[in-house]
This record gives C-alpha cells, sequence and structure tokens, in this order.
C-alpha cells in the first residue's frame, strides 16, 4: 500500500480539494509539509515553534485558497507564495523570535555518540542556519525558496512578485554574503583572525 | 577585462538561467577579471554547503492543529442547515444521536490523548490525577505536540485533551514541559496563573502555599490571571503569587539586587525604593523587566520607567512618549516588538 507521504498530487487530488475531500487534503499537506516546514525553520533561525506555527498558517490558508488553483504548476506556485509571505509577515511580529533556540531543529541535536561525520554535518547546518538568519528577509526568503522548494527561476518570481532579474541578483547576493559569514565561522572555529 | 561586472548575475549563471550569449558574455568576463572570479568562488562555496541541506521533518502535531482548526470551521458552517435537517427529520436523529453516544463512549485512542509513558501508555481520561511520591517521576506525552515530567512529590489533573487544546492542573510540585506546536494549544492552570505555551520549553513549579515560579528554558511562555499577563522568554522567569497572581519576569541572569528588589516590588510594600534599584540595576536586556513594569508602576512614576528604557534602548520610530505613557496598545506593542531583539 502507498503511504500518504509517497502519494502523488495529481488534478485528481487537486480537483478533491475544492470539494473539501479531507483525504486529498491530507495527501496534499504530506507532500509539502516538510519543505515547507524547512523554510520556515531555516528563514527563523532554527525556531521550531515558530516554524510550525508557519506551516500550519499556510496550510490553512491554502485550503481556504484552493478553489482558486487553476493547475498543477500553478498550485506550487500559490504554495511557495503562502510560504514565503507567511515567512516575511511573521518577521513583523518578530517578538515570538526565541533567543535561545537550539539551532536545526529540536530532534536532529547531534548526541554525544554520533558520528563524528554526523556531528561536523549538524554542526554545518547549525552555522548555516546562523548565517541565513542575518540575512535581510527578501534575500532570506529567496535563498530558502531555492533550496527548499523546487521552483524555477520564474516561478520564484512570480511566488515572490518581483522580476526574475530581482530573484538572481537576491540569490547572487545572498551567496556572496553567506559565503563571507561562513568562511569567517570556520576560520574562527579553527582559531585563526577571520 | 571584458565588459561590465556581474556579480550580481551569479546565481543565474551558476543555475544555468542566463540563455546562451548572456552565458558566453559572464564566462568571457570572469576569465578576466579578478573580483567577480572571487565573487563566484565565493558563490559555488555557499551553494555547496546548501545543496547540502537536508530538509526537516514537520513535527505530526501540525497537521493535528490543522485538522482540528478545519473541523471547528467547518462545523460552523454546516450549523444553519443541520438545525433545519433535525427539525424535518427528529426521528432520524434520535437514531443519529443514540449512534454518536454510543460511538464517543467506545474508548478508543485518539492522536491528542494524553498518555502517561511510564505507565505502559496508559491513557489519562479527562479529571484524572497524577500523584508522584519521593522517589517516582511520572512521563506525560501530549499528544503529539510534546511531553511532560512531573516531579517526585507533586499532584497533577489533566483537565481537557482535544485536538485544539490541551489543559493541565497543577496542585503543588514541578512540572517539565517540551512543546512544539502552535501558540495557545497546551495550558497549565496553577493556583496563581495559568501559563499559555506560546511555543517553549519551561518548569513550572508551586510550593503546598500555591506559591510559583516559571523558568523558561526555549521559547515563549506567558503566565495570565485576570487583566494580569507576563510574558517570559528564554532564559527568564517569573513569580506567582496567590492573591496576586505573575509577578514581573526578569532574566535569570540578571543581578541579584535587582531579583531581589523586583520580588519586594511585586510582593512586598517598598514600591518607590525597590523601582529606584531596579531602575538603577536594570541593563539592555532588563527592557523586558521595565516594559513589563509601565503597567504595574504608579502613573506618577511611570515617566521614571519609560526614560530608563529610552536610556537604555533607543526608541523605535512610532513610538511617543505621551501614548507611551498612556499605555496606548499599538505604541505598547511597537515598542515590544523592538525591544524584543535584546530578550
Amino acid at each position: 500500500m502507498v503511504s500518504l507521504k509517497e502519494q502523488k498530487v495529481t488534478p485528481a487530488v487537486i480537483d478533491a480539494c475544492r470539494r473539501g475531500d479531507r483525504e486529498a487534503f491530507r495527501v496534499l499537506y504530506e507532500a509539502h509539509k516538510d519543505k515547507v516546514y524547512s523554510m520556515a525553520l531555516y528563514f527563523f533561525r532554527g525556531d521550531a515553534a515558530t516554524a510550525a506555527d508557519v506551516t500550519q498558517d499556510v496550510f490553512l490558508k491554502l485550503m481556504d485558497k484552493v478553489g482558486q488553483f487553476r493547475g498543477q504548476s500553478d498550485f506550487s506556485t500559490w504554495l511557495h507564495r503562502f510560504a514565503a509571505n507567511a515567512c516575511v509577515d511573521r518577521t513583523r511580529r518578530r517578538w515570538w523570535r526565541m533567543t535561545t533556540v537550539d539551532p536545526v531543529g529540536l530532534d536532529q541535536r547531534p548526541s554525544a555518540s554520533s558520528h563524528e561525520e554526523d556531528y561536523l554535518k549538524a554542526e554545518t547546518a547549525r552555522s548555516i542556519q546562523e548565517a541565513i538568519a542575518e540575512l535581510t528577509p527578501k534575500i532570506r526568503v529567496a535563498i530558502v525558496l531555492r533550496y527548499f522548494s523546487d521552483l524555477s527561476y520564474e516561478e520564484m518570481a512570480a511566488a515572490l512578485n518581483c522580476s526574475e532579474g530581482t530573484v538572481a541578483s537576491r540569490l547572487s547576493r545572498g551567496h556572496q554574503v553567506l559565503a563571507r559569514r561562513l568562511r569567517r565561522a570556520s576560520m574562527s572555529a579553527l582559531g585563526e583572525k577571520p | 577585462m571584458s565588459g561590465r561586472h556581474v556579480i550580481g548575475r551569479l546565481a543565474a549563471f551558476a543555475d544555468g538561467q542566463l540563455d546562451a550569449a548572456d552565458t558566453r558574455r559572464v564566462d568571457a568576463h570572469l576569465a578576466t577579471c579578478g573580483p567577480c572570479r572571487t565573487a563566484f568562488e565565493d558563490h559555488r562555496f555557499a551553494a555547496a554547503l546548501l545543496r547540502d541541506l537536508k530538509p526537516a521533518q514537520a513535527p505530526s502535531g501540525v497537521w493535528a492543529s490543522i485538522d482540528a482548526a478545519r473541523s471547528v470551521a467547518t462545523t460552523r458552517g454546516a450549523s444553519s442547515s443541520t438545525r433545519a435537517w433535525r427539525l424535518a427529520y427528529p426521528a432520524v436523529a434520535v437514531v443519529l444521536f443514540t449512534a454518536l453516544a454510543l460511538w464517543l463512549s467506545a474508548p478508543r485512542s485518539q492522536p491528542w490523548d494524553v498518555v502517561r509513558v511510564d505507565a505502559g501508555d496508559q491513557r489519562l481520561a479527562a479529571g484524572a490525577w497524577v500523584d508522584t511520591t519521593a522517589g517516582d517521576t511520572a512521563r506525560l506525552r501530549i499528544g503529539e505536540i510534546g511531553t511532560v515530567e512531573v516531579a517526585p512529590g507533586s499532584r497533577m489533573r489533566l483537565v481537557s485533551a482535544r485536538p485544539d487544546e490541551h489543559r493541565l492542573s497543577l496542585a503543588h510540585g514541578r512540572i517539565s514541559a517540551e512543546i512544539v506546536a502552535p501558540p495557545r494549544i497546551f495550558f497549565v492552570e496553577t493556583p496563581a496563573s495559568t501559563v499559555v505555551d506560546l511555543g517553549c520549553a519551561y518548569t513550572m513549579e508551586v510550593d503546598q502555599d500555591g506559591v510559583g515560579l516559571l523558568r523558561v528554558t526555549g521559547g515563549w511562555a506567558a503566565l495570565e490571571w485576570g487583566e494580569r499577563e507576563s510574558l517570559v522568554p528564554a532564559g527568564a522567569s517569573a513569580p506567582t503569587r496567590p492573591e496576586v497572581g505573575p509577578g514581573t519576569p526578569a532574566f535569570d541572569d540578571a543581578s541579584d539586587r535587582l531579583r531581589q528588589a523586583l520580588l519586594d516590588f511585586d510582593f512586598g510594600a517598598s514600591g518607590r525604593a525597590s523601582l529606584d534599584v531596579i531602575l538603577a540595576e536594570a541593563r539592555d536586556r532588563d527592557t523586558l523587566t521595565l516594559w513589563h513594569l509601565m503597567w504595574r508602576v504608579d502613573v506618577g512614576e511611570r515617566a521614571h520607567v519609560f526614560d530608563r528604557i529610552a536610556a537604555l534602548t533607543p526608541l523605535p520610530a512610532g513610538v511617543e512618549r505621551d501614548k507611551a505613557l498612556a499605555l496606548e496598545p499599538d505604541t505598547m506593542r511597537r515598542w515590544r516588538d523592538e525591544l524584543a531583539w535584546t530578550w
């Protein structure tokens, strides 16, 4: 039997969502929840509670608006537009921001007995999360969309309501800033001066 | 060097988003321009790290929250037509209600159930008490949203367990909660406050006289009691007292003098003297304490608190002295949002 997560979001599933079919919504949710959650988790410096909250908001809004979807590509763009807007909107209510959150999510902390490679990966992810969190919201949302969605530049531009050139420029700027911060972080970890 | 710098186009170049002519132009420029080549190396370095990131798994409690919110909306939307239908077919309604009652009375496990993990996943019914002896710790799983550990010598009751609300009541003792869920789904009632989870980890302890202390270790929690509310971020704590409710929150690394003066201010009789100590001892992040005190000091002393916060952290745009002194809600919210960067 195919699990909910493995089921494809076909036009028939979206049609069923339009009719209010709970199971169809569940298929849609299972197919996209981790991407939306990951976007929010990296956007909010590993704040798992805010990421869960954003994920809930995105899918509730999606269910409310599902009747307006016109097709598969349209659906994907809509979903990520909701996710991007939810992240940026939430920064305006930033008192929710956690000050001592556990980066990379509560369940992904490397244990003392973890293999060294796993530990290093988790540490790298932690550094990346910190670096992403320092970007401006517009650049940050472009970066998380690029790496946690399957959208093309054209679709990212539609989701972010800007031109493809603007997407490219924000991504270029984001990579440049991240590279500098991550290089500095790795040099500090080695005890060298930045 | 060939043509204009291409730093702004490096992402599109690396992701194959440029047409053939533009790709050739960027390629040619990179061959001759050192700064752009360095920027491209930076781009590749960051992209390689980012590509390696693995998506995180959304907590299972999120679907339960969505489902619950949707069920509530559906029920509200259907209520008027259902009412007409029942009037037309009373006999059928009786049968349906009977069947529903039987279905509801049948024991079955639900994703929002509270179970006692240390007692073989025993499901707790609403109203059930959990008592721990001196050497005994109880561990509860709160539906799909988190866990609660009940320390030795504690007495606690499950008030409700529903898709949209989990509510416990702590008579005395200590609990440690770790909740990953949207805000305002998990509540703990105590004799002098209700702890409202805003997505957090915390410990709450209450002694036999009802005197309590909330200590937050991750995220945010709120203490509510009538009109009185204390917002407590990670690294801070707030006491509670019967007949008074929640005290003012303070960071655990605040000075001893500040913390003692705050206790005297909240629950003693030395108002102005304590306030002077608090204002003198406050650091940047102690604006958490001062922001709460804006509501709690006498009107005549509010200006002193305002001035001290403004001296520690510049006033943000849109926050005016007169409106803040009048506790105008939008002004206070905007001010809190800015101050919270240091909390």
